[in-house]
């Protein structure tokens, strides 16, 4: 059995440090190299079998240099195919991604309706790094179909970022033929299957939003103990200090919550996930938000990288549902559990 | 004894001797004495049982427990809801500690036999100019001759006790030097709270509660053979006693917290709040708050079972510990509304007393004793981050 650490020293080998926004294709291909894509595939489809919290261990060291690599969604769209329902083709598809294919989910909620004659139409947003991909798993209210970019009615559209590290994409479907969708859940079965890939996509969003969040701040810390005013070290100043032990407080707090989730992710429940999620994210927008403040000048310009994180922070908020929705789902949840 | 039976072992025997033994009615007792007796009665029931000093070697009569048999207590008595240990806690730790690490044979014999029998202990470290600074006690001993063997007299003040007005025994660190380092001129020293010229006079606190007294010492004559360790290496003896605590307290009382956020869901649905969106985003930010600082506290305890402790962990665990209390009990006091504002007979030594104005002013005790948050703050700065101290020589 491969050892969580193992996994995280490997991916920090292979993402040093400080290397930040490796470019994007050359790191796909050395995170499929890597074998990553494998970690959370279950060993009778060809994978490792070991779990969602594997995967998340790597993110985690991804997210510290804003890796561009799209694994996030691909291991989401994989989880979807691999717990899918047979359907023609599938034993291929993970075979095709095992070997670097890769396949995207949505990440943010799609909208697709079936006309009369059974052809798609919707907007699909959320679509990260479309570009790469041939086909991509669209999940939306009415199930999860995989869609290959090139049929006929199907447009990408990319929407710029604020995050750079990252690229996004609609999805549009204008009377897409019904033959061109391969349908691989509806009904029960894509609830089962969307509750599934929930509980990796709140795992995966936190690890990345934490490894971001680490490096933000060790970049800071590293930051006021070199910038002096003064005639000292800004690093000196009580009033510095204290912050920045706070938002080592703030990190650590948010480490241990979600270390204990993710061993438990496959039997919390997707609140629960969920509820960890929103405060990773927030907890890495309240660092990335001193971590500019304390940089002064230097932390708003393009040069300087910490404006990256705080991008990337605030496109994490964003995904999975708001930090508003998570914490209302979650003050529900616990209301009706005291009942 | 069962020290090889398995921790799972361990809480199903605890679980079934809980749900006997367990006191009843005790959060009714608003009475000092009636809080202090049924602290004493039900320290010797844990005793008697096993239960009460698991962190003690084994051969004394439940000792010699793991940290993970511990830890296993701790749990099954805060699901139990039983009252904490508030005033044997300095004797069965500090005191414990103290005595087993740094007292020689003959003071331990005679002062561990009597915490077992309900000997209270009470710590006289902080003096009023010497909080956070605890180095700069000024609490003098000179040592002297008497017909029966050499003595300290001692005088000065000591503040912040808890429960000494109940303390039959004082750790208490007094100066023996103002040569050189500060700390280098300190001395350990046992003393009977019943010897002439110690004074008590509890310091009632903002809710009422009388958990904290001062300790006035006036020519006090304690024997030099009660003292621990050499003379100015009292210094090196007070860190033996600080460290004695090893993470379970915040285990339990995070358990505790977490528990009693069914009071705050009593009180969203008391009030009508059951579909304020806003509130129930307050209410779901708060539980995760308390998950997220419970995750902590048992990590930190896991990591110390299997040996591993940073400096600056404590720190970080009793922040977020204290952070998620006030936010707790703030909420509390929000929701309640004028009600909780009215004065209410509290329950001592609990984060749940019954009303939220005074289990917030009691928050205060977790930022603030103990090492306040600014002091947690400096020690995670400098000594876990590595930022530079300020430099040294600035005088009022």
């Amino acid at each position: 059995m491969i050892e969580l650490s193992e996994l995280r020293d490997s991916a920090a080998k292979a993402f040093p440090a400080g290397s930040i926004l490796p470019n994007r294709e050359e790191s796909w291909q050395l995170a499929s190299e890597m074998g990553w894509l494998l970690v959370d595939l279950p060993e009778d489809l060809g994978g490792l079998g070991l779990g969602r919290a594997a995967g998340a261990a790597i993110i985690q060291e991804l997210g510290k240099v804003l890796c561009t690599a799209p694994l996030v969604p691909a291991l989401l769209a994989l989880r979807g195919i691999a717990g899918a329902p047979d359907f023609d083709g599938k034993a291929q598809l993970v075979e095709r991604i095992c070997g670097g294919e890769y396949v995207p989910l949505n990440m943010l909620p799609g909208s697709v309706r079936a006309a009369p004659d059974g052809s798609l139409s919707g907007l699909v947003p959320g679509l990260f790094e479309a570009d790469m991909a041939s086909t991509v798993l669209v999940g939306s209210d009415d199930g999860y179909r995989l869609i290959p970019l090139d049929a006929e009615g199907v447009t990408l559209v990319e929407r710029p970022l604020w995050d750079e590290s990252r690229r996004i994409f609609d999805l549009v479907l204008a009377g897409v033929p019904a033959s061109a969708a391969t349908l691989v859940a509806d009904g029960e079965a894509a609830a089962a299957l969307h509750d599934e890939i929930a509980r990796s996509a709140m795992l995966y969003v936190a690890a990345d939003s934490l490894g971001g969040a680490a490096a933000t701040f060790d970049l800071t810390v590293e930051y006021l103990k070199m910038r002096k005013q003064f005639d000292r070290p800004l690093a000196m100043f009580q009033a510095l200090k204290h912050r920045c032990a706070d938002l080592k407080i703030a990190l650590t707090v948010a480490e241990a919550l979600f270390e204990t989730r993710a061993a438990a992710a496959d039997t919390a429940s997707v609140v629960e996930l969920g509820a960890m999620k929103g405060h990773a994210t927030d907890t890495f927008r309240l660092i990335v938000e001193d971590a500019i403040q304390l940089h002064g000048g230097i932390g708003l310009t393009q040069e300087y990288p910490v404006h990256h994180y705080m991008k990337r922070a605030m496109l994490n908020l964003q995904l999975c549902g708001s930090l508003d929705r998570l914490q209302e789902v979650t003050g529900r949840a616990a209301l009706a559990a005291y009942a | 004894m069962t020290d090889q039976a398995s921790p799972d072992t361990l809480r199903s025997e605890l679980r079934s001797w809980l749900a006997a033994n367990k006191p009843q009615g005790w959060r009714d007792i608003t009475d000092h004495k009636a809080f202090a007796d049924s602290q004493k009665q039900w320290f010797l029931k844990l005793v008697e049982a096993g239960y009460a000093i698991p962190h003690w070697p084994k051969e004394w009569p439940g000792g010699g427990r793991s940290l993970a048999e511990q830890k296993v207590i701790y749990e099954e008595m805060a699901a139990a809801d039983t009252p904490r240990l508030l005033l044997s806690f300095i004797s069965t730790y500090h005191a414990y500690a103290t005595l087993h690490e740094c007292a020689n044979d003959e003071q331990k014999t005679r002062y561990l036999p009597g915490i077992l029998k309900g000997e209270t202990w009470c710590q006289g470290f902080s003096e009023p100019g010497a909080g956070s600074d605890l180095a700069a006690i000024k609490c003098k001993a000179e040592r002297d001759s008497r017909p029966d063997g050499d003595v300290y007299v001692v005088n000065g003040q000591k503040i912040w006790s808890t429960m000494a007005q109940y303390a039959d025994m004082c750790l208490l660190l007094v100066r023996t030097s103002s040569e050189g380092a500060k700390q280098a001129g300190i001395t350990y020293l046992l003393m009977d709270m019943k010897s002439p010229g110690v004074t008590v006079r509890p310091i009632e606190q903002i809710q009422g509660d009388e958990e904290f007294a001062e300790i006035f010492l006036d020519n006090v004559e304690v024997p030099v053979s009660q003292r621990v360790g050499e003379e100015g290496a009292g210094w090196a003896v007070a860190q033996a006693t600080l460290a004695s605590e090893r993470g379970l307290t915040l285990l339990e009382l995070s358990n505790r917290m977490r528990g009693a956020l069914s009071r705050v869901a009593e009180l969203i649905r008391e009030h009508g709040h059951a579909e304020d969106r806003g509130i129930l985003r307050d209410f779901g930010a708060l539980v995760t708050q308390v998950d997220a600082a419970s995750a902590l506290a048992d990590r930190f305890l896991e990591n110390r079972i299997a040996g591993i402790e940073r400096v600056g962990d404590a720190s970080i665990v009793k922040n977020a510990y204290s952070r998620a209390l006030r936010a707790y009990s703030l909420l509390g006091v929000r929701l309640g509304g004028m009600a909780e504002q009215y004065r209410a007979p509290i329950t001592f030594g609990d984060l749940n007393t019954g009303n939220w104005m005074a289990d917030f002013m009691n928050s205060y005790a977790w930022t603030i004793a103990g090492g306040s948050e600014e002091v947690q703050r400096n020690i995670i700065a400098e000594r876990m981050l590595g930022m530079p101290r300020e430099p040294k020589g600035w005088v009022l």
